[in-house]
C-alpha cells in the first residue's frame, strides 16, 4: 500500500507544487522567526555577558521603598564617596570604580535639543563593565564618547564635534572619540547616553554620588567573595559579573520574547492560511482520484488502507515542504539578525544559532498541519464506493447540489450570534474588555462566512455575473465555472478572506484612531503651534534643569521649579532634595512674551498645571489640576462634555473630566488641597474622557492662587493670527525660541504629520507580516485554478475546437480567478471594516469611524493582480495543451 | 485507387468543400516513428455525408483531426474551400474552425454548466455572431429538442446530449461538419437517432457531413464509406449497407 502512495506521488509531484510552496512559506516563516530570535538573544547575551564578566562584582543602588507622590517609585539613592572609599579598603577587592550618572544635552547638527528627554551623561574608572566599541573612551575635558544609537539618530560619527549644554545652559563643544554601545541597556536604549572623562562629569551634569560600582576582586578571592564583601559594605544585594550579565541577558530576553511571539502570531496566521489550502488541495485531489481510489477497493483494499494511504501522501508532502521551509527559515532567519539586527537595537555579532527547537517545531507545525488539514478529505476517501471505478461519469465532476438548508441555518445562526455580540461591546462603555467580545464576534462571523461560502459564492458571482456575461464568452464562461463547485471556490476564498479581513481591519482601525485623534486636536485645541521646553527624566531640584534657570527663579536655588511637594503626603520624598519628583521643566517666559509681542501671532495661551493628592495616603496616583492662561474656555478651547458646558467655567468653579470625576456631577463640590489654601471648586461641567483634556480644570486666577509656586507655562499653544503667512508664523515662532535651544517646538501641521506616519509606518509593517498569509492564498487559488484547469482538459479542448482562441481560453481563467480573489477580497473588506469599527468604537470614546478608502482601493487592485497572477500559469497550461491529445485522452 | 472510384451518379458529384492531397503525419514515440498517416488523399463532396472508417490504430481519427485543423500534418495539404489550411497560424486555424467548420465528438460534447440552449448558441456566442431566429427554431426542431433547451447537460439523455451536439454544429451551416464517433457511446435506438438527424440535415440542409466511425451500422447512414488501413485510404463504398461495410471491414483486417 506504501508502495502504491509512494508511487502516486511520484507520478502527480506537479500537483502538489503549489501546496508544497504554502507549507513551505508558512514554515518558513514560523522557524525563521525562532531562528532570528535565538540568533539576537545569543549575540545580546554573548556581548552584555562578556562586558559583565569582564568585571568580578557591580553594585548597583536600591531604591528607597515607597512611591513619590504621583505614584511613581522612588529614584534609588546613589553610592557616595565613602562607600567607593569602604569597598576599596576591602581585603577581598583589588580595584574599584564608580560610574557617576546624570543627564545633559545634546545639540543635533541642526542645534536643537537631541530627543524629547536629555540624554544620560556617564562617566567612569578604570574599572568599568562598559569599553568603547569604536574608537576609544575620552581621555581629555573636550572628549566626549556617545552611544552607538545615539550617534546613529543624531548622525554624528567618530571625529565629528558635538555641543552640550552644561548646566547653566553655556555650549561646550567636544571631540567623539568613540563609541560604546549599550545594547538594549533600559537605562540607555530610550535616551541614548553620552559618555565623558570623569574630570568633566561633574561640570557637564551636576551629578554626585556612584549609580554602579564595578568591582575587581583581590589575587587569589573569587567574584563571589568580593561580591558578598561589597555588598556587607553597601547593604544590598551585589551581584557577581556573571550574575550581573545574566540578569541583563535575562531581561533582553524578555524583550526579544515579545517580539518572538508578535512575529510568530503573523506566522500562526500564516500557517492557519496555508492549512485552508492544504485542505483544499487534497479536497479535489480526492475527488478527482475517485476512480483510482475506488480501483483499490476493487482489489481489495479497505477503507482503513485507503484512508492511512491518503494520510501517508499527506505525511510525506507535509514533511518534505517542511523541511524546505526549514531550510529557507534558517536563511531568512540568518538574513533577518544580519541585517534586522540593528532596526531592534543589537547588533547580531553572534553566528546563527539554529536550535533544534527551531528545526524541530517548524518540521512539526508544517507536517502536523499538513496531516490535519488531509484529515476530513482522507476520511471522504473512505467513503468512495467500490462501484464508483466501474461507473463512467460523463461530465466529470459534475455540478454539485444545493446547499443544505441546516448550512444555511446554521451559517445565518452565526451571523445573528455576532451581530448579537457587537451590539453587545456598543453598548458598554469604552472599555478593553469589548476588544475581546469584538474578536469573539468576528471568529464566529468568520466561521458563518465559513459555513455560507458556497452560498455566498454562488449569491455574489449571480450578482456580479450579470455585467460580466454582457462583456463575451471568456467572462460567461469564466462566471459559469466559478460556480461550478462553490464549496471548492469558498474554500480558495476564504483563505484570501482572512488576509484581507485582517489588513482591512487593522486598516480601519489605524485610520479611525488617527481621524479621531486629529479631529480631537483640532476641535480642543484649535492651535498651530505647541512650545514646551525638554522633558527631564533627572532631579529638577538642583540647579541642572535647563528649563527653570530660565523661569524667575525663587530666592531659593534648590527648591524652583515646579514644586508640588508641599502637602503632607511627599515628606520621604522631600527629605532628599535630590530625588523629589519627575521634572517638569517650564517654557521660559521671554519666550512667551516674545511669542505675545509678535504681530503675527493672534493668541498665546500657556498652560499650567501640577497634580493634587486628592485622597492622601491612598497611594493613588493624583489628579492633574490645569489651567490655561489667557484662553477662552469653550471658545479657544473646546471639548465634548457629558453634563454643563465648557464657557460655564469661573472662579470657585472646576471642569472635570468623566474619568476623574468619580461620581461628581455639575453642582456637586470638588475639593483640592492646595499649599495656597484649600479649593472647593462647584463643578461647572463634566468633559468626556479624551487626550486633549485630563482630570480638573480650573480658571488662571484660582490656580495662581491656590498653586503660587507654580510661576511658569509647561505648555504653549499658539495660534497664528487671521491670514497670517504660515511661512512667516513659522519664523516668528522659531525666532522666539532661537537661544533656548532645549525648549521644543511642535508644529499641530507637522505634529499630525509625524502621528499619521507612525500609524503608516505600524500599518505597513502588520500588512507587510500580513501579506505573506495573503501570498499563501493566492498560492492556494492559483493551486485551485490549476487543479481545475487539469480536471477540465477535455472541456477546454471542446472550447478550442469549437473556436475558442487562446487568448480567450487564457483570459476566461483570469477572470475566473480573478471574481474569486475579488470575492474573497470583498468579503474580507466587508468584515475588515465592520470588525475594524467595532472593534475600535469599543475601546474609543468618542470614536471618528473613518474608512480608509484609498488603502482598500489599494487592496481590490491586489486582488485583481493576485487573480491575474494566480491564473497565469493554469491558463498557460491550459492554452497550451494540445486539443487532439486531450480529446483523445480518457 | 482513392477518387478514381467516384461513379457519376452519386451525389459526391458536387464540387469538393475539402481536399486533401499528400496527407503524413509522423508521430515521434521514443525511438521509433509511427506513420499514422502515410500519404492520403481524399477530397468530400458539398451535401454529402461521407463515413470514414478503419480499424484501430488506422488513422482515422488522425485524418479527421487534420482535416479539420485540430492537428497539422507533417505534410501534405488540406484546402477547405479556397482556403488553404495546411501552414495557417493557431490563430487563422481558430477562427476557421470557429466559423466554417462544425463538430461533433463521442464524449464530452457538452459544457456542463451551460443548458442545452447555451451550448447550441456557444460557437455563435465565441464568434460573436448574430444568430438566425428562423434556421435556430429550424434545427431546434430537426433534433426535436423544444422542449429540452434550459435544461443542464447533466438532465439530458446520452443521445439527447449528442442531439444537442449536432444541433450546435449544424446552427451556423459551417462548410463541413466533423463528427467523430459520434454514436460511439449511445445505445443502438438512440444511435440510430443521432445519426437520422445527421442523414436528413445533410440532406435537407445540404451539409456536408464528415464522420469518423468504427461501426458498420453507423456507417451504413452515409452516402460513401471511405476505408482507411495503416494510415493509407485502401478502399471505399458509395451508398453502402451494414452488411457491405462489414464485408469490406473484415477483409481490411484480415
Amino acid at each position: 500500500m506504501l508502495r502504491t502512495t509512494l508511487a502516486g506521488l511520484r507520478l502527480h509531484k506537479s500537483r502538489y507544487v503549489t501546496t508544497v510552496l504554502a507549507i513551505l512559506l508558512g514554515v518558513m516563516f514560523v522557524s525563521g522567526t525562532l531562528v532570528f530570535a535565538d540568533t539576537l538573544e545569543a549575540s545580546y547575551e554573548e556581548s552584555v555577558m562578556g562586558s559583565a564578566t569582564s568585571v568580578d562584582a557591580i553594585a548597583v543602588p536600591e531604591a528607597p521603598e515607597g512611591q513619590d507622590e504621583d505614584g511613581f517609585p522612588l529614584d534609588p539613592v546613589p553610592f557616595d564617596e565613602a562607600v567607593l572609599d569602604d569597598i576599596r579598603a576591602l581585603p577581598e577587592v583589588s580595584e574599584a570604580d564608580g560610574l557617576i550618572r546624570g543627564q545633559a544635552v545634546l545639540l543635533d547638527p541642526e542645534g536643537r535639543a537631541f530627543g524629547f528627554v536629555p540624554p544620560a551623561a556617564i562617566a567612569f574608572g578604570e574599572v568599568s563593565r562598559l569599553s568603547a566599541s569604536e574608537g576609544a573612551l575620552p581621555a581629555a575635558d573636550d572628549e566626549i564618547a556617545l552611544a552607538t544609537s545615539t550617534a546613529d539618530q543624531a548622525g554624528f560619527g567618530v571625529g565629528d564635534t558635538v555641543t552640550v549644554l552644561d548646566p547653566d545652559q553655556e555650549k561646550r563643544e567636544f571631540t567623539v572619540t568613540g563609541l560604546v554601545n549599550f545594547g538594549v541597556d533600559r537605562t540607555y536604549s530610550f535616551a541614548g547616553a553620552l559618555v565623558f572623562a570623569p574630570e568633566t562629569i561633574q561640570e557637564m551634569t551636576g551629578a554626585e554620588g556612584y549609580s554602579e560600582i564595578d568591582v575587581l576582586a583581590a589575587e587569589g578571592r573569587t567574584p563571589e567573595d568580593a561580591a558578598a564583601a561589597v555588598a556587607s559594605v553597601t547593604g544590598t544585594d551585589v551581584p557577581t559579573g556573571a550574575e550581573f550579565g545574566e540578569e541583563m541577558a535575562e531581561a533582553s530576553g524578555a524583550d526579544t520574547q515579545i517580539l518572538r511571539i508578535s512575529l510568530l502570531l503573523f506566522g500562526v496566521i500564516a500557517m492557519f492560511v496555508a492549512g485552508i489550502v492544504i485542505y483544499n488541495t487534497f479536497a479535489i485531489l480526492i475527488a478527482q482520484r475517485q476512480r483510482e481510489l475506488a480501483l483499490l477497493r476493487c482489489v481489495g483494499a479497505k477503507r482503513g488502507q485507503v484512508f492511512r494511504s491518503v494520510l501517508t501522501e499527506s505525511f510525506v508532502v507535509g514533511l518534505f515542504a517542511s523541511a524546505l521551509g526549514v531550510l529557507a527559515g534558517v536563511g531568512i532567519g540568518a538574513l533577518g539578525a544580519r541585517f534586522g539586527g540593528r532596526l531592534v537595537g543589537t547588533d547580531a555579532t553572534a553566528s546563527v544559532v539554529i536550535s533544534p527547537t527551531a528545526v524541530i517545531i517548524g518540521l512539526l507545525i508544517g507536517t502536523l498541519m499538513t496531516v490535519f488539514s488531509a484529515l476530513v478529505p482522507a476520511a471522504r476517501a473512505t467513503r468512495v464506493s467500490p462501484l464508483a471505478a466501474l461507473r463512467t461519469s460523463a461530465t466529470a465532476a459534475g455540478l454539485e447540489k444545493g446547499t443544505g438548508w441546516v448550512r444555511v441555518v446554521f451559517g445565518l445562526l452565526a451571523f445573528g450570534v455576532s451581530a448579537a455580540l457587537v451590539g453587545m461591546s456598543q453598548m458598554t462603555r469604552p472599555d478593553p474588555a469589548g476588544l475581546f467580545i469584538v474578536t469573539g464576534a468576528a471568529l464566529v462571523a468568520f466561521v458563518g462566512v465559513v459555513v455560507l461560502g458556497p452560498l455566498l459564492v454562488r449569491g455574489i458571482v449571480r450578482i456580479i455575473g450579470v455585467p460580466l456575461r454582457r462583456v463575451g464568452v471568456p467572462s460567461m464562461l469564466a462566471v459559469d465555472n466559478s460556480t461550478r463547485s462553490p464549496r471548492r471556490a469558498a474554500t480558495a476564498m476564504i483563505a484570501l478572506t482572512v488576509g484581507a479581513t485582517l489588513i482591512t481591519g487593522y486598516s480601519v482601525v489605524s485610520a479611525s484612531v488617527e481621524t479621531t485623534m486629529t479631529k480631537q486636536l483640532d476641535e480642543s485645541f484649535p492651535v498651530d503651534y505647541q512650545v514646551s521646553a525638554q522633558y527631564s527624566l533627572e532631579d529638577t531640584g538642583s540647579a541642572e534643569d535647563p528649563g527653570t534657570d530660565q523661569a524667575e527663579a525663587p530666592e531659593d536655588g534648590g527648591a524652583e521649579g515646579p514644586v508640588t511637594e508641599d502637602d503632607a503626603g511627599t515628606e520621604a520624598a522631600a527629605e532628599d532634595g535630590a530625588t523629589d519628583e519627575v521634572g517638569e521643566p517650564l517654557v521660559p517666559d521671554e519666550v512667551k512674551e516674545t511669542l505675545a509681542a509678535s504681530p503675527l501671532l493672534g493668541k498665546v495661551m500657556g498652560e499650567r498645571s501640577t497634580y493634587v493628592d486628592l485622597s492622601p495616603d491612598s497611594g493613588v496616583p493624583g489628579m492633574p489640576v490645569t489651567a490655561y492662561y489667557g484662553a477662552e474656555m469653550g471658545v479657544d478651547l473646546q471639548g465634548e462634555t457629558v453634563e454643563g458646558e465648557l464657557t460655564d467655567l469661573g472662579p470657585g468653579k472646576a471642569l472635570i473630566t468623566e474619568d476623574h470625576a468619580d461620581g461628581l456631577g455639575v453642582g456637586d463640590t470638588l475639593a483640592v488641597p492646595a499649599p495656597g489654601g484649600d479649593l472647593d471648586l462647584e463643578v461647572a461641567a463634566v468633559l468626556e474622557t479624551n487626550a486633549s483634556f485630563w482630570g480638573a480644570i480650573i480658571t488662571p486666577e484660582d490656580f495662581t492662587s491656590a498653586f503660587p509656586d507654580i510661576q511658569g507655562d509647561r505648555f504653549l499653544h499658539i495660534r497664528a493670527a487671521e491670514g497670517a503667512d504660515p511661512a512667516e508664523v513659522r519664523e516668528a515662532v522659531y525666532t522666539a525660541v532661537d537661544e533656548y535651544p532645549t525648549v521644543q517646538v511642535m508644529s499641530v501641521a507637522e505634529m499630525k504629520n509625524q502621528f499619521s506616519e507612525m500609524m503608516d509606518i505600524a500599518f505597513y509593517t502588520i500588512a507587510a507580516m500580513l501579506g505573506l498569509a495573503i501570498i499563501i492564498a493566492v498560492f492556494g487559488i492559483s493551486n485551485t485554478m490549476a487543479l481545475s484547469v487539469l480536471e477540465r482538459t477535455r472541456e477546454s479542448a471542446l472550447l478550442r475546437a469549437l473556436g475558442l482562441a487562446k487568448g480567450q481560453l487564457r483570459r476566461m481563467l483570469s477572470v475566473e480567478a480573478v471574481l474569486l480573489c475579488l470575492i474573497g477580497a470583498g468579503i474580507g473588506i466587508v468584515l475588515g471594516v465592520v470588525f475594524g469599527w467595532a472593534a475600535s468604537s469599543a475601546v474609543l470614546p468618542g470614536l471618528v469611524f473613518s474608512v480608509p478608502g484609498a488603502q482598500i482601493a489599494v487592496f481590490i487592485a491586489i486582488a485583481v493582480l493576485a487573480g491575474l497572477l494566480a491564473a497565469v500559469l493554469p491558463a498557460r497550461r491550459a492554452a497550451g495543451t494540445s486539443i487532439t491529445g486531450a480529446l483523445a485522452s480518457e | 485507387m482513392t477518387e478514381s472510384a467516384v461513379k457519376p451518379t452519386s451525389p459526391v458529384q458536387a464540387p469538393p468543400v475539402v481536399v486533401a492531397r499528400g496527407l503524413t503525419k509522423i508521430y515521434d514515440t521514443g525511438g521509433s516513428q509511427v506513420h499514422a498517416l502515410a500519404g492520403v488523399d481524399v477530397e468530400f463532396h458539398r451535401g454529402a455525408f461521407t463515413a470514414i472508417m478503419g480499424p484501430s490504430g488506422s488513422g482515422k481519427s488522425t485524418l479527421m483531426h487534420c482535416l479539420a485543423g485540430l492537428d497539422v500534418p507533417t505534410s501534405g495539404t488540406v484546402h477547405l474551400g479556397r482556403t488553404q489550411i495546411t501552414g495557417l497560424r493557431d490563430g487563422d486555424l481558430t477562427l476557421l474552425r470557429r466559423d466554417r467548420i462544425g463538430f461533433i465528438f463521442q464524449s464530452f460534447n457538452l459544457l456542463p454548466m451551460l443548458t442545452a440552449e447555451q451550448n447550441i448558441l456557444l460557437p455563435s456566442q465565441i464568434a460573436k455572431r448574430k444568430v438566425d431566429q428562423a434556421r435556430f427554431d429550424h434545427v431546434v426542431d430537426v433534433v426535436g429538442l423544444r422542449d429540452r433547451l434550459g435544461h443542464l447537460p447533466a438532465k439530458l439523455s446520452g443521445g439527447q446530449q449528442q442531439r444537442v451536439a449536432v444541433a450546435r454544429a449544424l446552427l451556423n451551416a459551417p462548410e463541413v461538419v466533423y463528427a467523430d464517433e459520434p454514436t460511439g457511446n449511445l445505445d443502438s435506438r438512440s444511435g440510430a437517432e443521432v445519426l437520422t438527424f445527421l442523414r436528413d440535415s445533410a440532406k435537407d440542409l445540404n451539409q456536408t457531413v464528415v464522420m469518423v466511425t468504427h461501426d458498420p451500422v453507423a456507417a451504413s447512414y452515409a452516402d460513401r464509406v471511405v476505408f482507411l488501413r495503416d494510415g493509407r485510404l485502401v478502399d471505399e463504398v458509395l451508398d453502402p449497407t451494414a452488411e457491405t461495410v462489414s464485408e469490406r471491414l473484415l477483409k481490411l483486417e484480415a
